[in-house]
């Protein structure tokens, strides 16, 4: 009952204001009476007009001011005690009237502005308040729309992870064949070892020098296999990125340990020319080598289908003008024209009729993410040239 | 006949893999030379000891495969034992179409290998011995007259020596003359034995026969 409320409450507050108009001239006449006759007696009855007007309002200042003039009439005005209005006393109550009427009047007028002032201000509060109701809501927003948005990175991170991941598998069957033969090499030494060894015990006597001789051969080539696991574990971990100070030549090497029957099988020739001593990177070891597997993979199937020359990849590693780690990876393949050079780095691009096309592209994005760079360019002779920078140290 | 030591060659590119077959080789007593590369192989000096050849499907450079078809197209006849990581069937049926005498996949059982081997030499020793006997035929049948290589080739088509001799214009006596001759010089203890030995003599019909 809102509009109950305020008139409730403004009938309250014109019984305060006329009750207040009424104390207010009732006060001053006793103090004039009190004082009488040593005061002049209007200025206290000024003063109950400008009060009343002030926190009455026009009514209970009219009503000051018809008390006022009544009661001054009444006792100040002569005969005392008497309401008969004389003509000889008009100009007396008049000089009260008219200021009191001009008093009450800029009391009002300056009640209102303080009152508009005030209503002002409290507007001006709601607003503030308002707005900051509104930015509250809008950093909400904000925040979740970054929430979101770090859900979507990560979504998009761990796409390429998997995609990364999925590639790798696949180039890791792709090399199935070739680790087959790198595993059952030392097992048919191993198991051969052993035939010898039994029949160089069973001989009449036995030749224990000999059978040692077959051990120590069997360990050698156990040992040899169960390094080759070993390097494909790493390989083969689909584990989240772990950056650690490492040397770019020994990623290197890990790769080539592995390709070695891909490249006999290829009939490519290597040369490795990688330059001792260098600085150290903080890289994820197993994704750069997914890098350098990917890039030696085209490399040697650039070469596939060459034929009349030497099918040579060269991998190099050395430190630029600007003392970043350098790896460069060049076929003597077909090469690239020059509108392939960036082409080859977009995603699902491929010439190859087995590819998915994501190989460079993802190594592209690990190399960036390592806060290198990933390029090709054409050689001078045949062929083309892969190669990416590392920042050293820390900077990764 | 004193048979000669076998020698087996062993050609693989993994150094482990061709030690340790020479290390069971010599275990049971059979004289090994192992070869890193084909070419390594072409290099040896040739012996006179009957033999085979073990060689990796898988070379760096050449296949196997591609080295056989070389090994016959230079004229080196020996048999050969392939040994391979994993058994694919279209090269082992190309391998053994080409002569091969086994297709071992490794690891193989030591007792398949020396099979395979004592099957190859055994193989190459018979065909050595052929060669031999070939060659004796071929140096008796040089020493005979031009005319005792006509009545020898009429002989073994199984003419009567009546039509021989119409054919060659010469009496019966003559024909049986020659004909004595040949047995004797070719060392044959019957005519059966004579057309065994005219079969292994391949040149010989086409040679001096006469359109009838």
């Amino acid at each position: 009952m809102d509009t109950s409320a305020t008139f409730k409450s403004q009938i309250r507050s014109a019984f305060y204001g006329y009750g207040l108009a009424i104390l207010a001239v009732a006060s001053a006449l006793v103090i004039t009476q009190s004082l009488k006759p040593t005061v002049f007696p209007t200025p206290l009855f000024f003063a109950a007009v400008v009060i009343s007007t002030w926190f009455g309002g026009t009514g209970p200042g009219l009503t000051a001011i018809v008390l006022a003039t009544l009661v001054l009439d009444l006792y100040f005005v002569s005969p005392v005690r008497g309401f008969a209005i004389r003509t000889a006393d008009l100009p007396y109550l008049a000089q009260f009237v008219l200021p009191a009427l001009l008093s009450g009047w800029f009391t009002k007028k300056r009640k209102d502005a303080e009152t508009a002032l005030k209503e002002a201000r409290d507007h001006l509060d709601a607003k503030v308040q308002e707005r900051t109701a509104q930015l509250l809501h809008s950093n909400e927003q904000l925040e979740s729309e970054i929430a979101e948005r770090k859900r979507a990175e990560e979504a998009v991170h761990k796409t390429q992870a998997d995609l990364a991941h999925l590639t790798r598998v696949m180039t890791m069957s792709e090399l199935a064949t070739s680790i087959a033969h790198e595993v059952n090499q030392p097992l048919a030494a191993i198991v051969t070892n052993g035939a010898a060894g039994m029949r160089w015990l069973g001989a009449e006597p036995p030749n224990v020098e000999r059978a040692r001789d077959s051990m120590t051969r069997m360990i050698s080539e156990g040992n040899r296999a169960s390094e080759v696991i070993k390097r494909i574990r790493t390989l083969s971990k689909k584990a989240s990125p772990h950056k650690a100070p490492l040397d770019i030549n020994e990623v290197i090497q890990d790769v080539l340990a592995l390709i070695g029957t891909e490249l006999v099988k290829s009939r490519a020739l290597l040369t490795c020319d990688l330059k001792p001593d260098m600085p150290r990177v903080t890289g994820d070891r197993v994704q750069l080598q997914q890098v350098l597997l990917n890039l030696i993979m085209n490399g040697i199937e650039a070469m596939a289908d060459v034929s009349g020359r030497s099918r040579v990849l060269i991998i190099k590693s050395d430190v630029d003008d600007r003392g970043q780690v350098l790896v460069s990876v060049r076929d003597s393949g077909t090469g690239l024209d020059a509108q392939d050079l960036e082409k080859v780095f977009e995603a699902f691009y491929t010439t190859k009729t087995e590819g998915v096309g994501m190989g460079l592209s993802i190594s592209r994005s690990i190399v960036e993410a390592h806060g290198g760079r990933l390029w090709a360019s054409p050689n001078t002779g045949p062929g083309a040239s892969f190669q990416f920078t590392l920042p050293t140290g820390e900077a990764a | 006949m004193k048979k000669i030591d076998p020698i087996v060659f062993v050609v693989d590119d993994d150094a482990a893999v061709r030690d340790a077959i020479k290390n069971l080789l010599e275990s049971v007593g059979i004289q090994v030379q192992t070869f890193a590369s084909g070419a390594e192989f072409m290099a040896r000096t040739a012996a006179e000891a009957p033999g085979c050849l073990i060689l990796d499907v898988r070379l760096p450079g050449m296949s196997g495969l591609e080295f056989q078809r070389e090994l016959i197209a230079a004229g080196v006849e020996i048999p050969i034992i392939f040994i391979t990581g994993h058994g694919d069937i279209p090269i082992t049926v190309q391998a053994m179409k080409a002569g091969a005498v086994d297709f071992l996949t490794k690891p193989f059982r030591e007792q398949e290998l020396l099979d395979a081997i004592h099957k190859a030499v055994d193989r190459d020793r018979q065909r050595r011995e052929q060669t031999a006997d070939v060659a004796k035929l071929r140096q008796r049948y040089e020493e005979l007259t031009p005319r005792e290589r006509e009545v020898m080739a009429l002989v073994t088509r199984g003419l009567l020596n009546k039509q021989i001799a119409a054919e060659l214009g010469a009496s019966e006596t003559t024909v049986k003359i020659h004909r004595g001759q040949v047995m004797r010089k070719m060392g044959a203890e019957s005519l059966a034995d004579l057309v065994r030995m005219a079969d292994k003599l391949p040149n010989l019909s086409k040679g001096i026969s006469r359109p009838s």
